[in-house]
């Protein structure tokens, strides 16, 4: 297949003309829906491509590949040429053919691709730019978190994806997980009681390796592109999965994980579509070395119902790793692993009621994206509470980095009276690269 | 004579300088007998407490080990703190009974690395661990000693004593270390620091920092000698002013430091213009400290960028110092280094930088 791609349907019509050997033309096929029996349909099969084929692109991947005929994997696309290969292998292995299309320039991917969705797992400094794009061609996306780097990638995502209208997964799957979905459905109906506080560790940081000395690049990967917008420097052996130890590509593993836990605390709340109004806190960065993102962080966030959230490294809190609401009838914890824990296990006991608040269920992150793009029903990780749980560790970033207690406006996404912090809300990009205006 | 001319002009000093005089914590320094080299641990235990200018310190020995003790009786009472490096024969009951005296009433004291020494809590048996680089864990951080320190750090080549626990039944544990491979049941942890009160007074422990032969990185450790000097104030005063010094060991690494002293102002400047990140990037750090510790500090902000723009302004300064100096002004700088930021943008190596920056700036 050349790599002009054509569209869905156009494709549907190529594949059906094909199997009935060129002579049949609209076949009606006669749709079914995954989960009900039967086979999905060509017609209802999802045409997707993915930027990004490293470690989480490609375990992304392999997830979508599991919903079997609901996904068609037709185009990939990598600045590492050896990662682009393998992904390319693993797409023709289940589509049993070899016309998946390899792209190394997203640029060229987005102008000659005809999809239905795209899988995005790239470092967080390449989100603004890719994301954004993606949805101006009005792709429907199931993005990693976290949804950006700085908070203004973030508004400018959030602003492209709602001005598409198009369905959007971010990748926090333990949405997508029942004890998770089952402890923040107690704390939203109020077993733990008005929760006045909230602690959500996040790994600790590890070893670094000092600074390497400048080596050539890999024949495979075009460094030039995988820097983008990011500050030009030499190469040193650091890039696939250790860029994020490096402030210039990430937050390091509070940034990572802010969008799990932080995001798993505001499903609980129901403060998914709001921020925290003041924040504070401090940080450990490592004295030496190449990676400089820091190692521990521990700040508080106020929010205007006077709640408080605290967001350390998980060997600074009581219950470690995942989330815990404190309200005043005991706490629930929550983590990964099938951890729900709470203060006096009745608070888990009572089952939520028929006129209670029920969140909303899935049982599979990429499945529920699929029957998104499918059906037009929002997903259960929809673009806006991706970027809030990040907003908040990136305003937890801020306070680190400036020493200062940072004052926010949730609604209008503002620092108050503090010109310096503010200056913190986006970096400039390397030229030529620009974040779009939306 | 001359000894005595030296006397009449230190008292005189002290007169005319009394508030300096309440700053400096005269120390005493008792070793004599330990099974690490407790000539080399003590001389460095008073070069990091003087070097501060904190402490004045003295160091008297003991008989050495087998020999009469019954003539030792310091006279501890003249001193603001009393630092034990000793693990050896017991001290006579009088000895035993003033340094514990001297405590009750308001003294202080810093057990180093000190297992059979007075003042020690009590245990059944002890062993220690072989050399080698371990993880200590902050395991109390509203300790005025701890407080601000990172949970979890890495320590160089030092060796642990398992079986003491230093906190006793009245003290506070402050740390504890990993010894060894995990285990089954993880790591096991070993107690390496502790507060204690007795009376008015203050006792601080701290098990780290054995020295060795080829220069006791453990001694050099900077996390070793921030909490000797912490814990040292705290006992001989109840407070910490010696802050966390901006290369404090992480869990991303040890720090070894050539001398002892932490880095300062003028250290800090003077070399980081020759930064080159392949050496060290521990000024650069250092600057970044500096500058959150200012924050919100206009007139303290403004000093450091004045010095950093002068980095900017000397042609011996890398282009790698120059550029990590712009970036950090791209946030907290103000109009008074846009001149000479915008000048930097016909330097072919700084100009994405100085874009950066003024995209900010302006």
């Amino acid at each position: 297949m050349s790599k002009a791609r054509t569209s869905r349907r156009t494709f549907v019509k190529r594949s059906a003309a094909a199997a009935a050997g060129f002579f049949t033309l609209p076949v009606i096929i006669p749709s079914s829906v995954l989960g009900m029996g039967g086979k999905t349909a060509p017609s209802n099969r999802v045409v997707i491509g993915s930027i990004g084929t490293g470690s989480q692109g490609m375990s992304n991947m392999r997830d979508f590949l599991k919903l079997g005929d609901a996904v068609r994997f037709v185009a990939v696309c990598d600045v590492d040429s050896a990662r682009l290969l393998k992904a390319k292998e693993t797409v023709d292995t289940a589509n049993k053919s070899n016309d998946c299309s390899t792209y190394a320039d997203y640029r060229e991917f987005i102008e000659k691709e005809q999809l239905d969705a795209v899988s995005l797992a790239l470092p967080d400094h390449w989100h603004g730019i890719i994301y954004t794009a993606v949805a101006d061609k009005k792709w429907n996306v199931y993005g990693e978190k976290p949804i950006c780097r700085t908070i203004k990638d973030g508004q400018t995502i959030v602003a492209a994806v709602k001005k598409n209208n198009i369905i959007w997964q971010t990748g926090c799957w333990q949405r997508s997980q029942a004890h998770f979905r089952k402890g923040a459905e107690l704390v939203r109906n109020g077993r733990a009681g008005k929760i006045s506080h909230i602690e959500v560790g996040l790994p600790d940081g590890g070893k670094g390796i000092g600074t390497p000395p400048v080596m050539d690049v890999p024949p495979e990967l075009d460094w030039e592109m995988w820097l983008g917008p990011a500050p030009a420097t030499p190469y040193r052996g650091v890039c696939h999965w250790n860029w994020r130890w490096i402030l210039d590509y990430s937050g390091g593993q509070m940034t990572d994980w802010a969008g799990h836990h932080i995001d798993i605390a505001n499903w609980g709340t129901g403060m998914e579509y709001t921020g925290p109004v003041e924040i504070s806190g401090e940080g450990v960065y490592p004295p030496e070395g190449i990676y400089n993102a820091p190692v521990e962080y521990d700040f508080t966030c106020k929010f205007a119902n006077g709640m408080t959230m605290r967001v350390a490294n998980s060997s600074r809190l009581p219950h470690g790793m995942g989330t815990t609401w404190y309200g005043d009838l005991g706490w629930i914890h929550t983590d990964r692993g099938n951890v729900l824990r709470a203060s006096d296990a009745k608070l888990l006991e009572e089952e939520i009621g028929e006129n209670e608040i029920h969140l909303y269920k899935s049982d599979n992150h990429w499945l529920n994206f699929i029957e998104g793009v499918r059906t037009g029903k929002p997903t259960i990780a929809p673009i806006e509470p991706g970027y809030r749980a990040i907003c908040t560790g990136l305003l937890g970033e801020i306070a680190m980095t400036t020493g200062e207690t940072i004052r926010w406006d949730p609604d209008k996404e503002e620092i108050i009276g503090n010109p310096r912090a503010e200056r913190l809300l986006s970096r400039p990009y390397r030229k030529p690269w620009e974040l779009p205006t939306v | 004579m001359r000894k005595i001319y030296i006397s009449i002009a230190a008292l005189l000093l002290i007169a005319l300088l009394p508030s300096c005089r309440s700053e400096v914590n005269k120390t005493l320094i008792v070793t004599g007998q330990s099974s690490h080299n407790w000539m080399e641990s003590s001389e460095t235990v008073k070069q990091i407490l003087d070097e501060t200018g904190l402490f004045r310190s003295k160091i008297i020995l003991t008989p050495p080990k087998g020999e009469d003790m019954s003539r030792f009786d310091p006279a501890f009472m003249r001193y603001d703190l009393v630092v034990i490096d000793y693990d050896g024969d017991q001290w006579p009951e009088k000895a035993v009974a003033a340094l514990t005296e001297y405590v009750k009433n308001g003294g202080g004291v810093v057990l180093f690395n000190s297992a059979n020494s007075p003042l020690a809590t009590s245990y059944d048996s002890v062993s220690l661990t072989t050399r080698s680089e371990f993880e200590v864990r902050t395991v109390n951080t509203d300790h005025p000693v701890t407080r601000g320190l990172p949970v979890r750090w890495l320590h160089p080549d030092d060796i642990l004593t398992r079986g003491v626990d230093p906190a006793g039944e009245d003290g506070v544990l402050l740390a504890t270390a990993s010894a060894g491979q995990a285990g089954p049941r993880g790591r096991r942890m070993v107690p390496v620091m502790a507060a204690r009160t007795m009376g008015e007074g203050r006792i601080f422990v701290t098990m780290l920092g054995t020295p060795d032969e080829e220069g006791s990185k453990a001694l050099h450790c900077s996390g070793f000698i921030t909490t000797l000097l912490r814990g040292a104030e705290w006992a001989a005063t109840g407070s910490v002013t010696h802050e966390v010094p901006s290369d404090f060991p992480t869990a991303a690494g040890s720090v070894v430091r050539s001398g002892f002293k932490a880095i300062d102002s003028r250290e800090a400047f003077e070399n980081i213009g020759s930064y080159d990140i392949s050496q060290s990037t521990k000024y650069f750090t250092w600057l970044q400290t500096e500058i959150r510790k200012a924050s919100g500090d206009d007139a303290k902000l403004l000093e450091l960028e004045k010095k950093m723009v002068d980095v900017l302004r000397k042609s011996t300064a890398t282009n790698e110092a120059k550029s990590l100096i712009i970036r950090e002004l791209s946030w907290m700088g103000s109009d008074y280094c846009l001149p000479v930021v915008k000048e930097l943008e016909s330097v072919e190596e700084l100009k994405d930088d100085v874009i950066f920056a003024l995209e900010r700036l302006q």
